[in-house]
């Protein structure tokens, strides 16, 4: 494959190419690890030179198989990413790591193992609650699972290698945070379909090729010539596993401009950093139990202190309305919907509230929605 | 109707019968308890904390029972409808629409709906936990925008089968004990009573011997003909789901011990002619549509088993334990990681390996699955439990597909064509074995 020098052009090229990729990879002897969610702790992963792969599905084809050996009260995305695998396309994963974040996510290793064993998995019990008690517990699961890392790899995660791994995926927050901020001039300086295809291209590459990405791309946007863009209703989009830039771009093709996210595969994978301490697994056990905004997590308080960080990024990025974007069958996110809409409605947002399948094969519908929705934000 | 026709033939226990009355005084004690300033708690089945509330005279109120009840009683679709309107996802868990559908019925009207038992007095506190689902603290979240109460949820943590339980039993107690504490300090501060650990541990002991005579009652079962129908043993979990502890409680597990004796002593089964031993091997029961169960009786199936509801499995206290605390966040370990050894070393599935252990044990002839289209948690699985099993055991499975509480999602005449097809084919492999 041919690899462009600029930055949003290569992005695009590594996400369209993110498969073979990574077989690329794995015949050059990279270990490549599967994972899902954002629970996941990458950084002990990279600290051993594996390569950490977000688990993805396929928005633009049906499930084939897996149907056959996943029931259809599951989530879609889960669904697709299971049917990758029975149909061979995730063959150069040498392993898969699955944290307890939902209940899709408590099950679907047994079954992936049953139909698609892998050289190495691994079970992460996150918990569900915050607090000191839960961080220390996740600290004690995060050493197993660095042992078990350790024992894959045949070598011990010094504590200035896992220092050095923190750090460079640190890097990358931040750099992803400097490119979200160019998004809230108006027009924005990038647009979101172009983030989400950066973001979409860093869950498939080692962490220092994507900070060499990022880079590129934040040098891409700084030198820009300048176009003539007319400003455009400024939304925000809120969900699970949106992996796909097509549903990004078909809000974008609607006539608006996505400005901000809180996505498992956006924001919320990066908003925080890692705070590093003396001590660097109770530094991740904290950041993984803490930091993280996903509606798996039980936060106590009412909803105005719940909702309070999307209130400030809806501010922050200047935004005109909501678009909450969620899948069938995700409890989470179901759960918090209604009470999520009617706060922000409080505070003044007007709300799209879709519940879709993992799917785009069927735009015309959803571009309807969309369309209607962007027209009232004027 | 299956319900009225089917259900004479079965010969049912006088203890699943003694049940209903059970749960009337259950919410009656609940109202009345609130009305005279007993703090009243919304609670979750599972959640470990059980001996807790009872210690500390915080009267539970099981919302998801209540859920159940009222699909039982076909009174659930006005708050179905209620908490969709309301924006609630109709693929959510059928208890938790049925109850956020209740509560938000309230704080429109200023009181609760007419419904069965009176239905949920208005709570103290929301307590949920992380077990099992996903549900059970998000349901209670969402009703924090309706009802202006404190929250407090606990992990209850189950561990991994691929760990080693021995590299793991320390932290995972000690973080289940440090979750409970944080429950009690809750408790503490919203009642303003002291938790009492003699009361506490006086109150375990009860519990557990309530449990024992069960988890023996259940082993009556093993026994042919099978002397409890499917619908008993969908019934006669209630009192320790939902009344642990109490002296009834354990007068209750006592009497349907002896009952069951009795039957099998006197070879007294629940149909004329039992021909196939079914387990429930997945899945909530359909609680709108119980009757089916009496169908399968009438064509001489009975259901010796079930794990939606299974006793817990043995725990014996240890005698040097004397915090309450440690020793229940011990119980939640040793309980959970049962047959994780066996499971690790065979199957890699604890839901697996329960299967195959009951399988022999209370001679099965086929499994019967329900995929509830609002779980995940108990629907999710199942095709893999079905085929995990099939490389130990050769065995028919029914998967019937309906939700715990919507009936719109089910059709009796469709789910009857399957069982007919079904025992057929049971038949078929009875005659081969």
């Amino acid at each position: 494959m041919t690899i462009s020098s600029r930055g949003l052009e290569r992005a695009w090229e590594l996400y369209q190419d993110r498969l073979p990729y990574a077989r690329m990879m794995a015949s050059q002897g990279k270990k490549i690890i599967g994972y899902f969610c954002c629970y996941t702790p990458v950084e002990l992963m990279t600290a051993l030179d594996l390569v950490p792969y977000r688990i993805g599905g396929r928005t633009d084809e049906p499930v084939k198989e897996a149907d056959a050996y996943l029931e259809t009260c599951v989530c879609s995305y889960v669904r697709s990413a299971f049917d990758m695998a029975i149909c061979g396309e995730y063959d150069f994963l040498h392993g898969l790591v699955v944290p307890h974040t939902c209940d899709a996510m408590w099950r679907i290793l047994n079954i992936w193992k049953l139909h698609k064993p892998l050289d190495y998995t691994y079970f992460i019990e996150v918990p569900h609650m915050v607090g000191p008690s839960s961080c220390h517990f996740l600290e004690q699961e995060l050493k197993l699972f660095k042992n078990s890392l350790e024992q894959l790899v045949g070598r011990k995660i010094t504590d200035e290698a896992l220092r050095d791994a923190i750090d460079t995926h640190n890097r990358a927050r931040a750099l992803l945070q400097e490119i979200y901020q160019y998004r809230k001039a108006d027009p924005p300086l990038i647009s979101g379909t172009e983030i989400a295809r950066v973001l979409a291209a860093g869950r498939g590459i080692p962490v220092e090729e994507f900070n060499e990405l990022l880079l590129q791309v934040i040098h891409d946007i700084r030198t820009r010539e300048s176009e003539s863009r007319r400003k455009k209703p400024r939304v925000l989009i809120y969900g699970g596993e949106v992996d796909d830039p097509a549903i990004i771009e078909l809000i974008e093709e609607c006539g608006a401009a996505v400005v901000m996210d809180d996505l498992c595969t956006g924001s919320r994978s990066f908003w925080e950093p890692v705070n590093l301490k003396e001590n660097a697994m109770e530094s991740l056990a904290a950041h993984y139990v803490e930091d993280i905004r996903c509606p798996r997590t039980f936060r106590p308080g009412k909803p105005e202190e719940r909702f309070l960080y999307l209130l400030d990024f809806a501010r922050d990025f200047n935004v005109q309305g909501i678009i909450l974007y969620l899948y069938r069958f995700c409890d989470g996110h179901a759960l918090e919907a209604p009470g999520l809409k009617a706060y922000l409605n409080r505070k003044g947002f007007p709300v799209l509230h879709l519940e879709e399948e993992y799917t785009l094969l069927t735009k015309g519908q959803l571009r309807t929605r969309f369309q209607a929705f962007i027209e009232t934000l004027g | 109707m299956a319900d009225n026709t089917d259900r004479k033939k079965e010969n049912r226990t006088q203890s699943a019968r003694n049940v209903r009355p059970l749960v009337e005084s259950m919410y009656l004690r609940a109202h009345q308890a609130r009305e005279r300033g007993q703090k009243v708690a919304y609670c979750m089945v599972m959640s470990q904390y059980d001996e807790i509330l009872a210690a500390m005279d915080i009267v539970p109120v099981w919302t998801e029972n209540y859920g159940g009840l009222c699909a039982a009683l076909g009174t659930a679709q006005p708050f179905l409808e209620k908490a969709e309107a309301e924006g609630y996802s109709n693929l959510i868990c059928g208890y938790a629409r049925t109850g956020l559908g209740f509560d938000i019925l309230r704080a429109e009207n200023g009181e609760a709906p007419q419904t069965p038992d009176g239905g949920m007095p208005m709570p103290d506190m929301l307590l949920g936990s992380s077990i099992g689902c996903d549900t059970r603290f998000k349901w209670y979240q969402a009703l924090g925008h309706y009802m202006d109460v404190p929250i407090y949820c606990i992990d209850v943590i189950v561990p991994p089968v691929t760990r080693n339980l021995y590299e793991i039993k320390d932290f995972y107690v000690k973080y289940q004990a440090e979750q409970l504490r944080g429950l009690v300090e809750f408790l503490e501060k919203t009642t303003g009573c002291q938790l009492d650990p003699d009361r506490l541990m006086s109150i375990i002991h009860r519990a557990e011997e309530a449990r024992h005579w069960w988890w023996e009652a259940q082993q009556l079962c093993r026994a042919i003909p099978a002397p409890m129908t499917a619908r008993d043993h969908f019934n006669i979990f209630v009192p320790h789901h939902f009344m642990i502890g109490e002296e009834a409680t354990l007068d209750f597990y006592k009497e349907l011990y002896q009952e069951l004796k009795d039957r099998v002593d006197s070879g007294i089964g629940v149909v004329d002619n039992e021909r196939y031993r079914l387990l429930f091997a997945g899945g909530l029961p359909p609680w709108h549509s119980m009757g089916i169960f009496s169908y399968f009786g009438s064509l001489g199936a009975v259901f010796p088993a079930q794990l939606a509801y299974p006793p817990p499995d043995p725990f014996i206290i240890p005698d040097n334990i004397n915090d309450p605390i440690e020793l229940m966040a011990l119980r939640s370990f040793e309980r959970f990681t049962y047959r994780w050894e066996q499971a690790h070393r065979g199957c890699g599935d604890f839901w697996v390996q329960h299967i195959l252990e009951l399988v022999p044990e209370f001679n099965i002839d086929g499994l019967v699955m329900h995929g509830v289209m609002s779980c995940r948690a108990t629907s999710m699985g199942q095709i893999y439990y079905q085929n995990a099993v099939q490389k130990y055991a050769k065995l028919k499975t029914l998967f019937i597909g309906s939700d715990i509480v919507d009936i719109r999602t089910y059709s009796e005449a469709q789910t009857k064509i399957q069982i007919d097809t079904f025992l057929e084919t049971v038949e078929t492999y009875k005659s081969n074995k």
